[in-house]
């Protein structure tokens, strides 16, 4: 370790980015993810079949995959409308983490049970006003460890975005390689910063999955057990 | 290059994309039951490092762990070729999940069935390996076969360290002759038509075992 401080004050920098990727894909993904959630448990066959379609194909498509043919394919015309590579690693990894959390979340509102249902639609509630107002307000909690899971696994994803060219946090390791020789010492800094940033977010997942399953019950760990295989089936 | 062609070429890749898969597979299912028998069962020192490792191999992402293993340990002077680097990599960080799965299997057997194995005069490790273990195969293929498929998919990371997996015939294809949509297809549809049914059948096997439950 010949000038940790400096090194880590060039990590930073990418450090910054690789939260930002996180955050902007976070936030996309969750949305997008909700909206294809509802549209898999909808009344109409067509929104139903093609939001199933979509989680089909994109859990098919490994993430890297789908970074690169991103950046090949939109690369020249993002640059000319000015958008950077930055936004295409978001729009890949949105497209990609959400096929995944899609079915998290819908398996969070398949388990409100069906006479919830029963009731707001026998109160003369349309199908949209009562995912709205009765659905959707009782999922939303338990849904919550598997969300800060997701974010885990796209903070840990958002490191291929190195390879399509963005200034993240792996990349700016690579290059600080390229100058230092020292790729064992500069890797396993980054690995520590990981680390570092992720066992907190962990650790919170796991306190906040107990705290809900003794809340919930069976709600809260059935949202659990859907997430496992999306846990590992990863990227 | 005309499409058939470059489909040749990407098929070569995905031989190459399975052996990664495969042994990074084998590395995983082999090493995760390791650390997990070693946490379950007796072996104390073993306890406390195997849980910071997995704790540590969960927490990093695997293309950081491929660089440590091919540019780290190249920069000590072992060669360490970019396919064995793969393997060794991703069969590493999976083995943290695999132990999970194992570790969920062993809690499905009642504890009285050690306890009939010890009393009968079994070694710890016999009744592991002749009374849990067997028991817990069904509740553990589901979730293996599952990271199998991931693997199929986190083995295109090994195109970063310039092993001519499919990802990496691809990107040359396409940088050689700017067929995207060509490759693309491809890819995407090699893909979808090898790892979606396979997802469909672990879905169906896992229902089955929860069944059986």
């Amino acid at each position: 370790m010949t000038d940790l401080p400096g090194w880590l004050a060039i990590l930073a920098g990418g450090l910054v980015v690789t939260i930002g990727l996180t955050a902007a894909t976070g936030v996309l993904a969750v949305i997008w993810s909700g909206l294809l959630a509802t549209a898999s448990i909808s009344p109409w066959r067509w929104l139903r079949g093609t939001a199933r379609l979509y989680a089909d194909i994109f859990r098919s498509i490994p993430l890297l995959a789908l970074l690169i043919f991103v950046y090949f394919g939109l690369g020249p015309y993002a640059s000319k409308l000015g958008v950077s590579s930055f936004w295409l690693a978001v729009l890949a990894l949105t497209l990609s983490e959400s096929s995944y959390m899609a079915e998290v979340y819908r398996g969070a509102l398949q388990s409100i049970p069906g006479s919830q249902w029963e009731a707001a639609l026998s109160l003369g509630l349309s199908w949209p006003a009562t995912v709205r107002l009765v659905v959707l307000p009782q999922a939303l909690l338990p849904a919550i460890p598997s969300t800060v899971n997701a974010l885990i696994a796209t903070l840990k994803d958002s490191s291929l975005a190195s390879l399509i060219a963005v200034n993240e946090v792996t990349q700016t390791a690579t290059i600080l390689v390229s100058d230092t020789f020292l790729p064992l010492q500069v890797y396993t800094v980054l690995g520590a910063l990981y680390f570092v940033l992720i066992a907190p977010l962990s650790y919170v997942s796991k306190r906040l999955e107990a705290m809900l399953g003794s809340q919930f019950g069976v709600r809260a760990r059935t949202g659990a057990v859907a997430l496992q295989p999306v846990a590992d089936a990863r990227v | 290059m005309t499409f058939s062609e470059i489909l040749a070429d990407l098929l070569t890749g995905a031989m190459v994309t399975v052996q990664i898969a495969v042994g990074a597979w084998a590395v995983s299912a082999l090493l995760g039951m390791l650390f997990a028998v070693a946490r379950d069962r007796g072996m104390r020192a073993a306890v406390i490092p195997i849980s910071v490792l997995v704790t540590v191999l969960r927490s990093i992402p695997q293309l950081v762990v491929l660089y440590l293993l091919y540019f780290g340990i190249g920069a000590l002077g072992v060669d360490v070729p970019p396919l064995i680097a793969a393997i060794l990599a991703l069969g590493v960080t999976d083995a943290a999940f695999s132990a999970e799965y194992y570790r969920a299997g062993f809690m499905t057997v009642p504890a009285t069935q050690r306890e009939a194995g010890l009393s009968l005069g079994l070694s710890p490790l016999k009744v592991m390996r002749l009374v849990i273990i067997p028991q817990t195969i069904p509740f553990v293929v589901p979730p293996l076969l599952n990271s199998f498929v991931g693997l199929l998919k986190t083995a295109t990371l090994a195109a970063a360290v310039g092993a001519p997996e499919i990802l990496y015939r691809g990107q040359t294809v396409m940088q050689t002759t700017g067929r995207l949509v060509a490759v693309a297809a491809i890819v995407i549809g090699l893909y979808i038509v090898v790892t979606l049914p396979l997802t469909r059948l672990v879905a169906r096997l896992e229902r089955r075992v929860r069944a059986y439950a």
